[in-house]
Parts: structure tokens; C-alpha cells; sequence
């Protein structure tokens, strides 16, 4: 069985400021269910079905994108602190203007040709995923008060089983938009909102000199098997 | 031994790359059963507008009631078009260990802070997760059959809206 969700550290469902989630988040509150075998398994070997798209946003030389050079190194883990070798990630977030390679984005900031915006990787043994892209840009929500989403990065991870689906958003330190943020903030708990900010890695010199920003996703699950003493 | 609390899930906003949402929608492709179905079903929200490029994903049985069969791949991915519609091709699962016949729903969406979990079932049934649902919401986790194809439509609020879980 996997442990009960603790609802102050999860977002809320209907959020002020951001109206489609009133159109969206049920009225009616959630079921609770027994976790039987259907939801305590899951597909295996994903990468296998889906493949991999790309491992570099940034690109190289004169194709290289506009921005900051940044190298992303981001462990997938279990709630025991286990690394999740072979979790698929993907990963996709606009370009250092602000804008999306996606038809809907109607930002009428700059599209960058050597900016490539999504990827999907899979962890290693540790289950790390490494990264390199640029840094995106803040960008103005449309139809809103005003409202200006903080440079963030966009992850859907699938862990061991299938109530391991884990689709969340890394934010950046220091950004004053992060304290403004309808979607931030809709995790209550203080804590469980600072670890959805990545660290600067100021030690760690990454490739071809890019800032290194560190960052955990913990999956739903303990560890399959505990070990022997 | 220090429990560490899962990330808050957080919505997946209006630019998921529509690269990812295609190609995983067919798990019957390349399986050797004599019954395919369809599952198709239209998202709408509260006033009633149908819901463009709603990620869903399912995961499911075979028609044995197996989840570990190398031959059948339980997983895929779907994205609904401009009218709301998703469309999945499938064999019908099979029944195991007290479960009636289901398939496991996940949406994914903007305006969605977290992803909404839903079941669909071939017919009314005993099973312990359709029967934690409010017996006058158990209709609405049933899907319409229409000769080999099973419509599902789903409700994210309002009247009619389809009961989700929280697990």
C-alpha cells in the first residue's frame, strides 16, 4: 500500500486568481478507494513505448539558443529516499523570451529557431536525469489581472506504479514572481513549497560553463524491497 | 529510516508538447485478439464547454485479467481534439481477484492543479472501487457500448459530473 497524500503539502484544487480552475476542479469531493493490484502496478520499460526525445535544449555552436546556459541535474527518487532507476521524465518550458514552441501560445514574444523546448529522459541507476537547456524567461498569463508566471520548468515523471504519476513544475531562487504565483502557492505548506524551487549548484561547474541547478522529485512508493542487514 | 513527502503536483498547463500526446493511443496494435474496442468519450467543464488537447491516460488488464503480460502493453496516452473527444483502441480486460472489468483513468490538464483519477467500467458490477462511489453516481463510471465501441464521457464539474478518487 502506498501512504495517504497529506493535503497541505499538495496543491488545492479551485485556486484564486487562476479562473479555470473553477470550471475544472470537481465540486463533488474526492472518493476514496482501496488500492488494490490495478493501481499498485504500472507500465514497465516506458522508455521502451514512448522513446526518447532529445537530451539538449540548448543546442550547439551558431544553432546554440539564446539565454543562459543552464545544466539541470535532477534525481528521481521514492518517499524512502530511493533512487528510481528507469523512471521516464519529461521535460518541456518556454524559451528566454518567454515563449512556447506550441500553437496555442498566443505571447507575442520571439520563437528562437535553435531553441528546441521538450524532452524526455530516463533516469539512471541513481536516478538521476541531467539536462542542459536555457534558462526560461517569465511571460504574462492572457486574460488576467496582471498576472506573470515566474520562470519555471515543466516535469511529468511516472515512478513504480501506476499512483506513482507524479506531473509538477520546478521553479528558480530569487525570483520575485515566485511569492505572487497563483500556482506556487497553491501548496500550503511552506516547506513542501520551497522544495518545489530548485538550488544553485554554485560549486559545481557544469558543462561548458552553465550555471548547475539541482533539483529531487519524489515520486509516490517506499522501496520494493527493503534491504538486509 | 526519513520519509520525504512527494512533490506537489502542480498543473501541466496549456503547452504540453503535442508531440508527447501522440502515437500511444493504439494498445491494440500488433496483439493477437480477436475482440478490439474502441473507448472514446467527450471532456467538458462546469459550463459545459468541450476541453481541446485534455491529456488522458489509462492503464488496464488484459483480456485475461493480467497486468504483467509481455505480449499486451496496459498503457496509453491520449489527447483530446477540438470537439473534446479522445479516442483509445483496446482489448476488453479481463476480471481478477474480486475486481470486475475496469480500465483506470488519469487527466491531466491546465486549469487541473492535480491529476484527476476516474475508472470506467464495461457494466454495473460488484467491485470495491465502483462501490465507494455514492450509488447514484455509480451509473456515470459506466460506459455506453455501441457494438465494439464504449463511450465514456466525462464530467470535470457540474451537473452530471463523474466521480473521481483520491487514493
Amino acid at each position: 500500500m502506498l501512504p495517504r497524500r497529506d493535503p497541505e503539502t499538495q496543491s488545492e484544487g479551485t485556486v484564486a486568481g487562476y479562473a479555470q480552475t473553477f470550471q475544472r476542479w470537481p465540486s463533488q469531493p474526492l472518493v476514496r478507494r482501496p488500492q488494490t493490484h490495478s493501481e499498485l502496478t504500472g507500465p514497465q520499460n516506458l522508455a521502451r513505448r514512448l522513446g526518447s526525445v532529445r537530451g539538449d535544449l540548448a543546442g550547439h555552436g551558431a544553432k546554440r539558443a539564446l539565454g543562459q546556459l543552464i545544466h539541470l541535474r535532477t534525481r528521481v527518487v521514492d518517499e524512502d529516499g530511493a533512487p528510481v532507476p528507469g523512471a521516464v521524465v519529461e521535460v518541456w518550458h518556454c524559451n528566454a523570451a518567454g515563449k512556447y514552441i506550441h500553437p496555442n501560445d498566443t505571447n507575442d514574444a520571439p520563437a528562437d529557431p535553435n531553441f528546441y523546448g521538450a524532452a524526455r529522459l530516463v533516469a539512471g541507476d541513481s536516478g538521476l536525469i541531467e539536462l542542459r537547456t536555457i534558462k526560461p524567461a517569465a511571460y504574462p498569463v492572457p486574460d488576467t489581472a496582471g498576472w506573470w508566471r515566474p520562470p519555471h520548468v515543466h516535469f511529468s515523471v511516472w515512478g513504480r506504479v501506476w499512483l506513482s504519476r507524479l506531473v509538477t513544475q520546478m521553479f528558480f531562487p530569487g525570483e520575485p514572481l515566485n511569492d505572487a504565483d497563483p500556482i506556487l502557492n497553491a501548496i500550503r505548506d511552506p516547506q513542501a513549497r520551497s522544495r518545489c524551487i530548485a538550488r544553485l549548484a554554485l560549486t559545481a561547474k557544469g558543462p561548458q560553463n552553465a550555471l548547475v541547478y539541482e533539483y529531487q522529485l519524489v515520486v509516490r512508493g517506499r522501496s520494493a524491497v527493503p534491504s538486509l542487514p | 529510516m526519513t520519509r520525504l513527502v512527494p512533490t506537489g503536483e502542480m498543473t501541466l498547463g496549456p503547452f504540453f508538447p503535442r508531440e508527447f500526446a501522440e502515437g500511444a493511443n493504439d494498445l491494440a496494435a500488433g496483439v493477437r485478439e480477436t475482440e478490439v474496442i474502441e473507448i472514446t468519450g467527450r471532456i467538458t467543464q462546469l459550463d459545459g464547454k468541450a476541453l481541446d488537447n485534455v491529456i488522458v491516460e489509462i492503464w488496464q488488464a488484459d483480456s485475461q485479467g493480467r497486468y504483467d503480460n509481455a505480449e499486451f502493453y496496459g498503457w496509453g496516452r491520449a489527447a483530446s481534439d477540438a470537439n473534446g473527444v479522445y479516442r483509445f483502441r483496446t482489448v476488453k480486460p479481463g476480471s481478477y481477484d474480486g475486481r470486475a472489468p475496469h480500465i483506470n483513468f488519469l487527466l491531466l490538464y491546465s486549469g487541473l492543479m492535480r491529476q484527476l483519477q476516474t475508472v470506467m467500467f464495461f457494466e454495473p458490477a460488484k467491485d470495491p472501487v465502483l462501490d465507494a462511489v455514492p450509488a447514484s453516481a455509480r451509473p456515470r463510471l459506466v460506459a455506453k457500448r455501441e457494438g465494439a465501441v464504449y463511450r465514456f464521457d466525462i464530467r470535470l464539474r457540474g451537473d452530471g459530473e463523474t466521480p473521481f478518487f483520491d487514493d
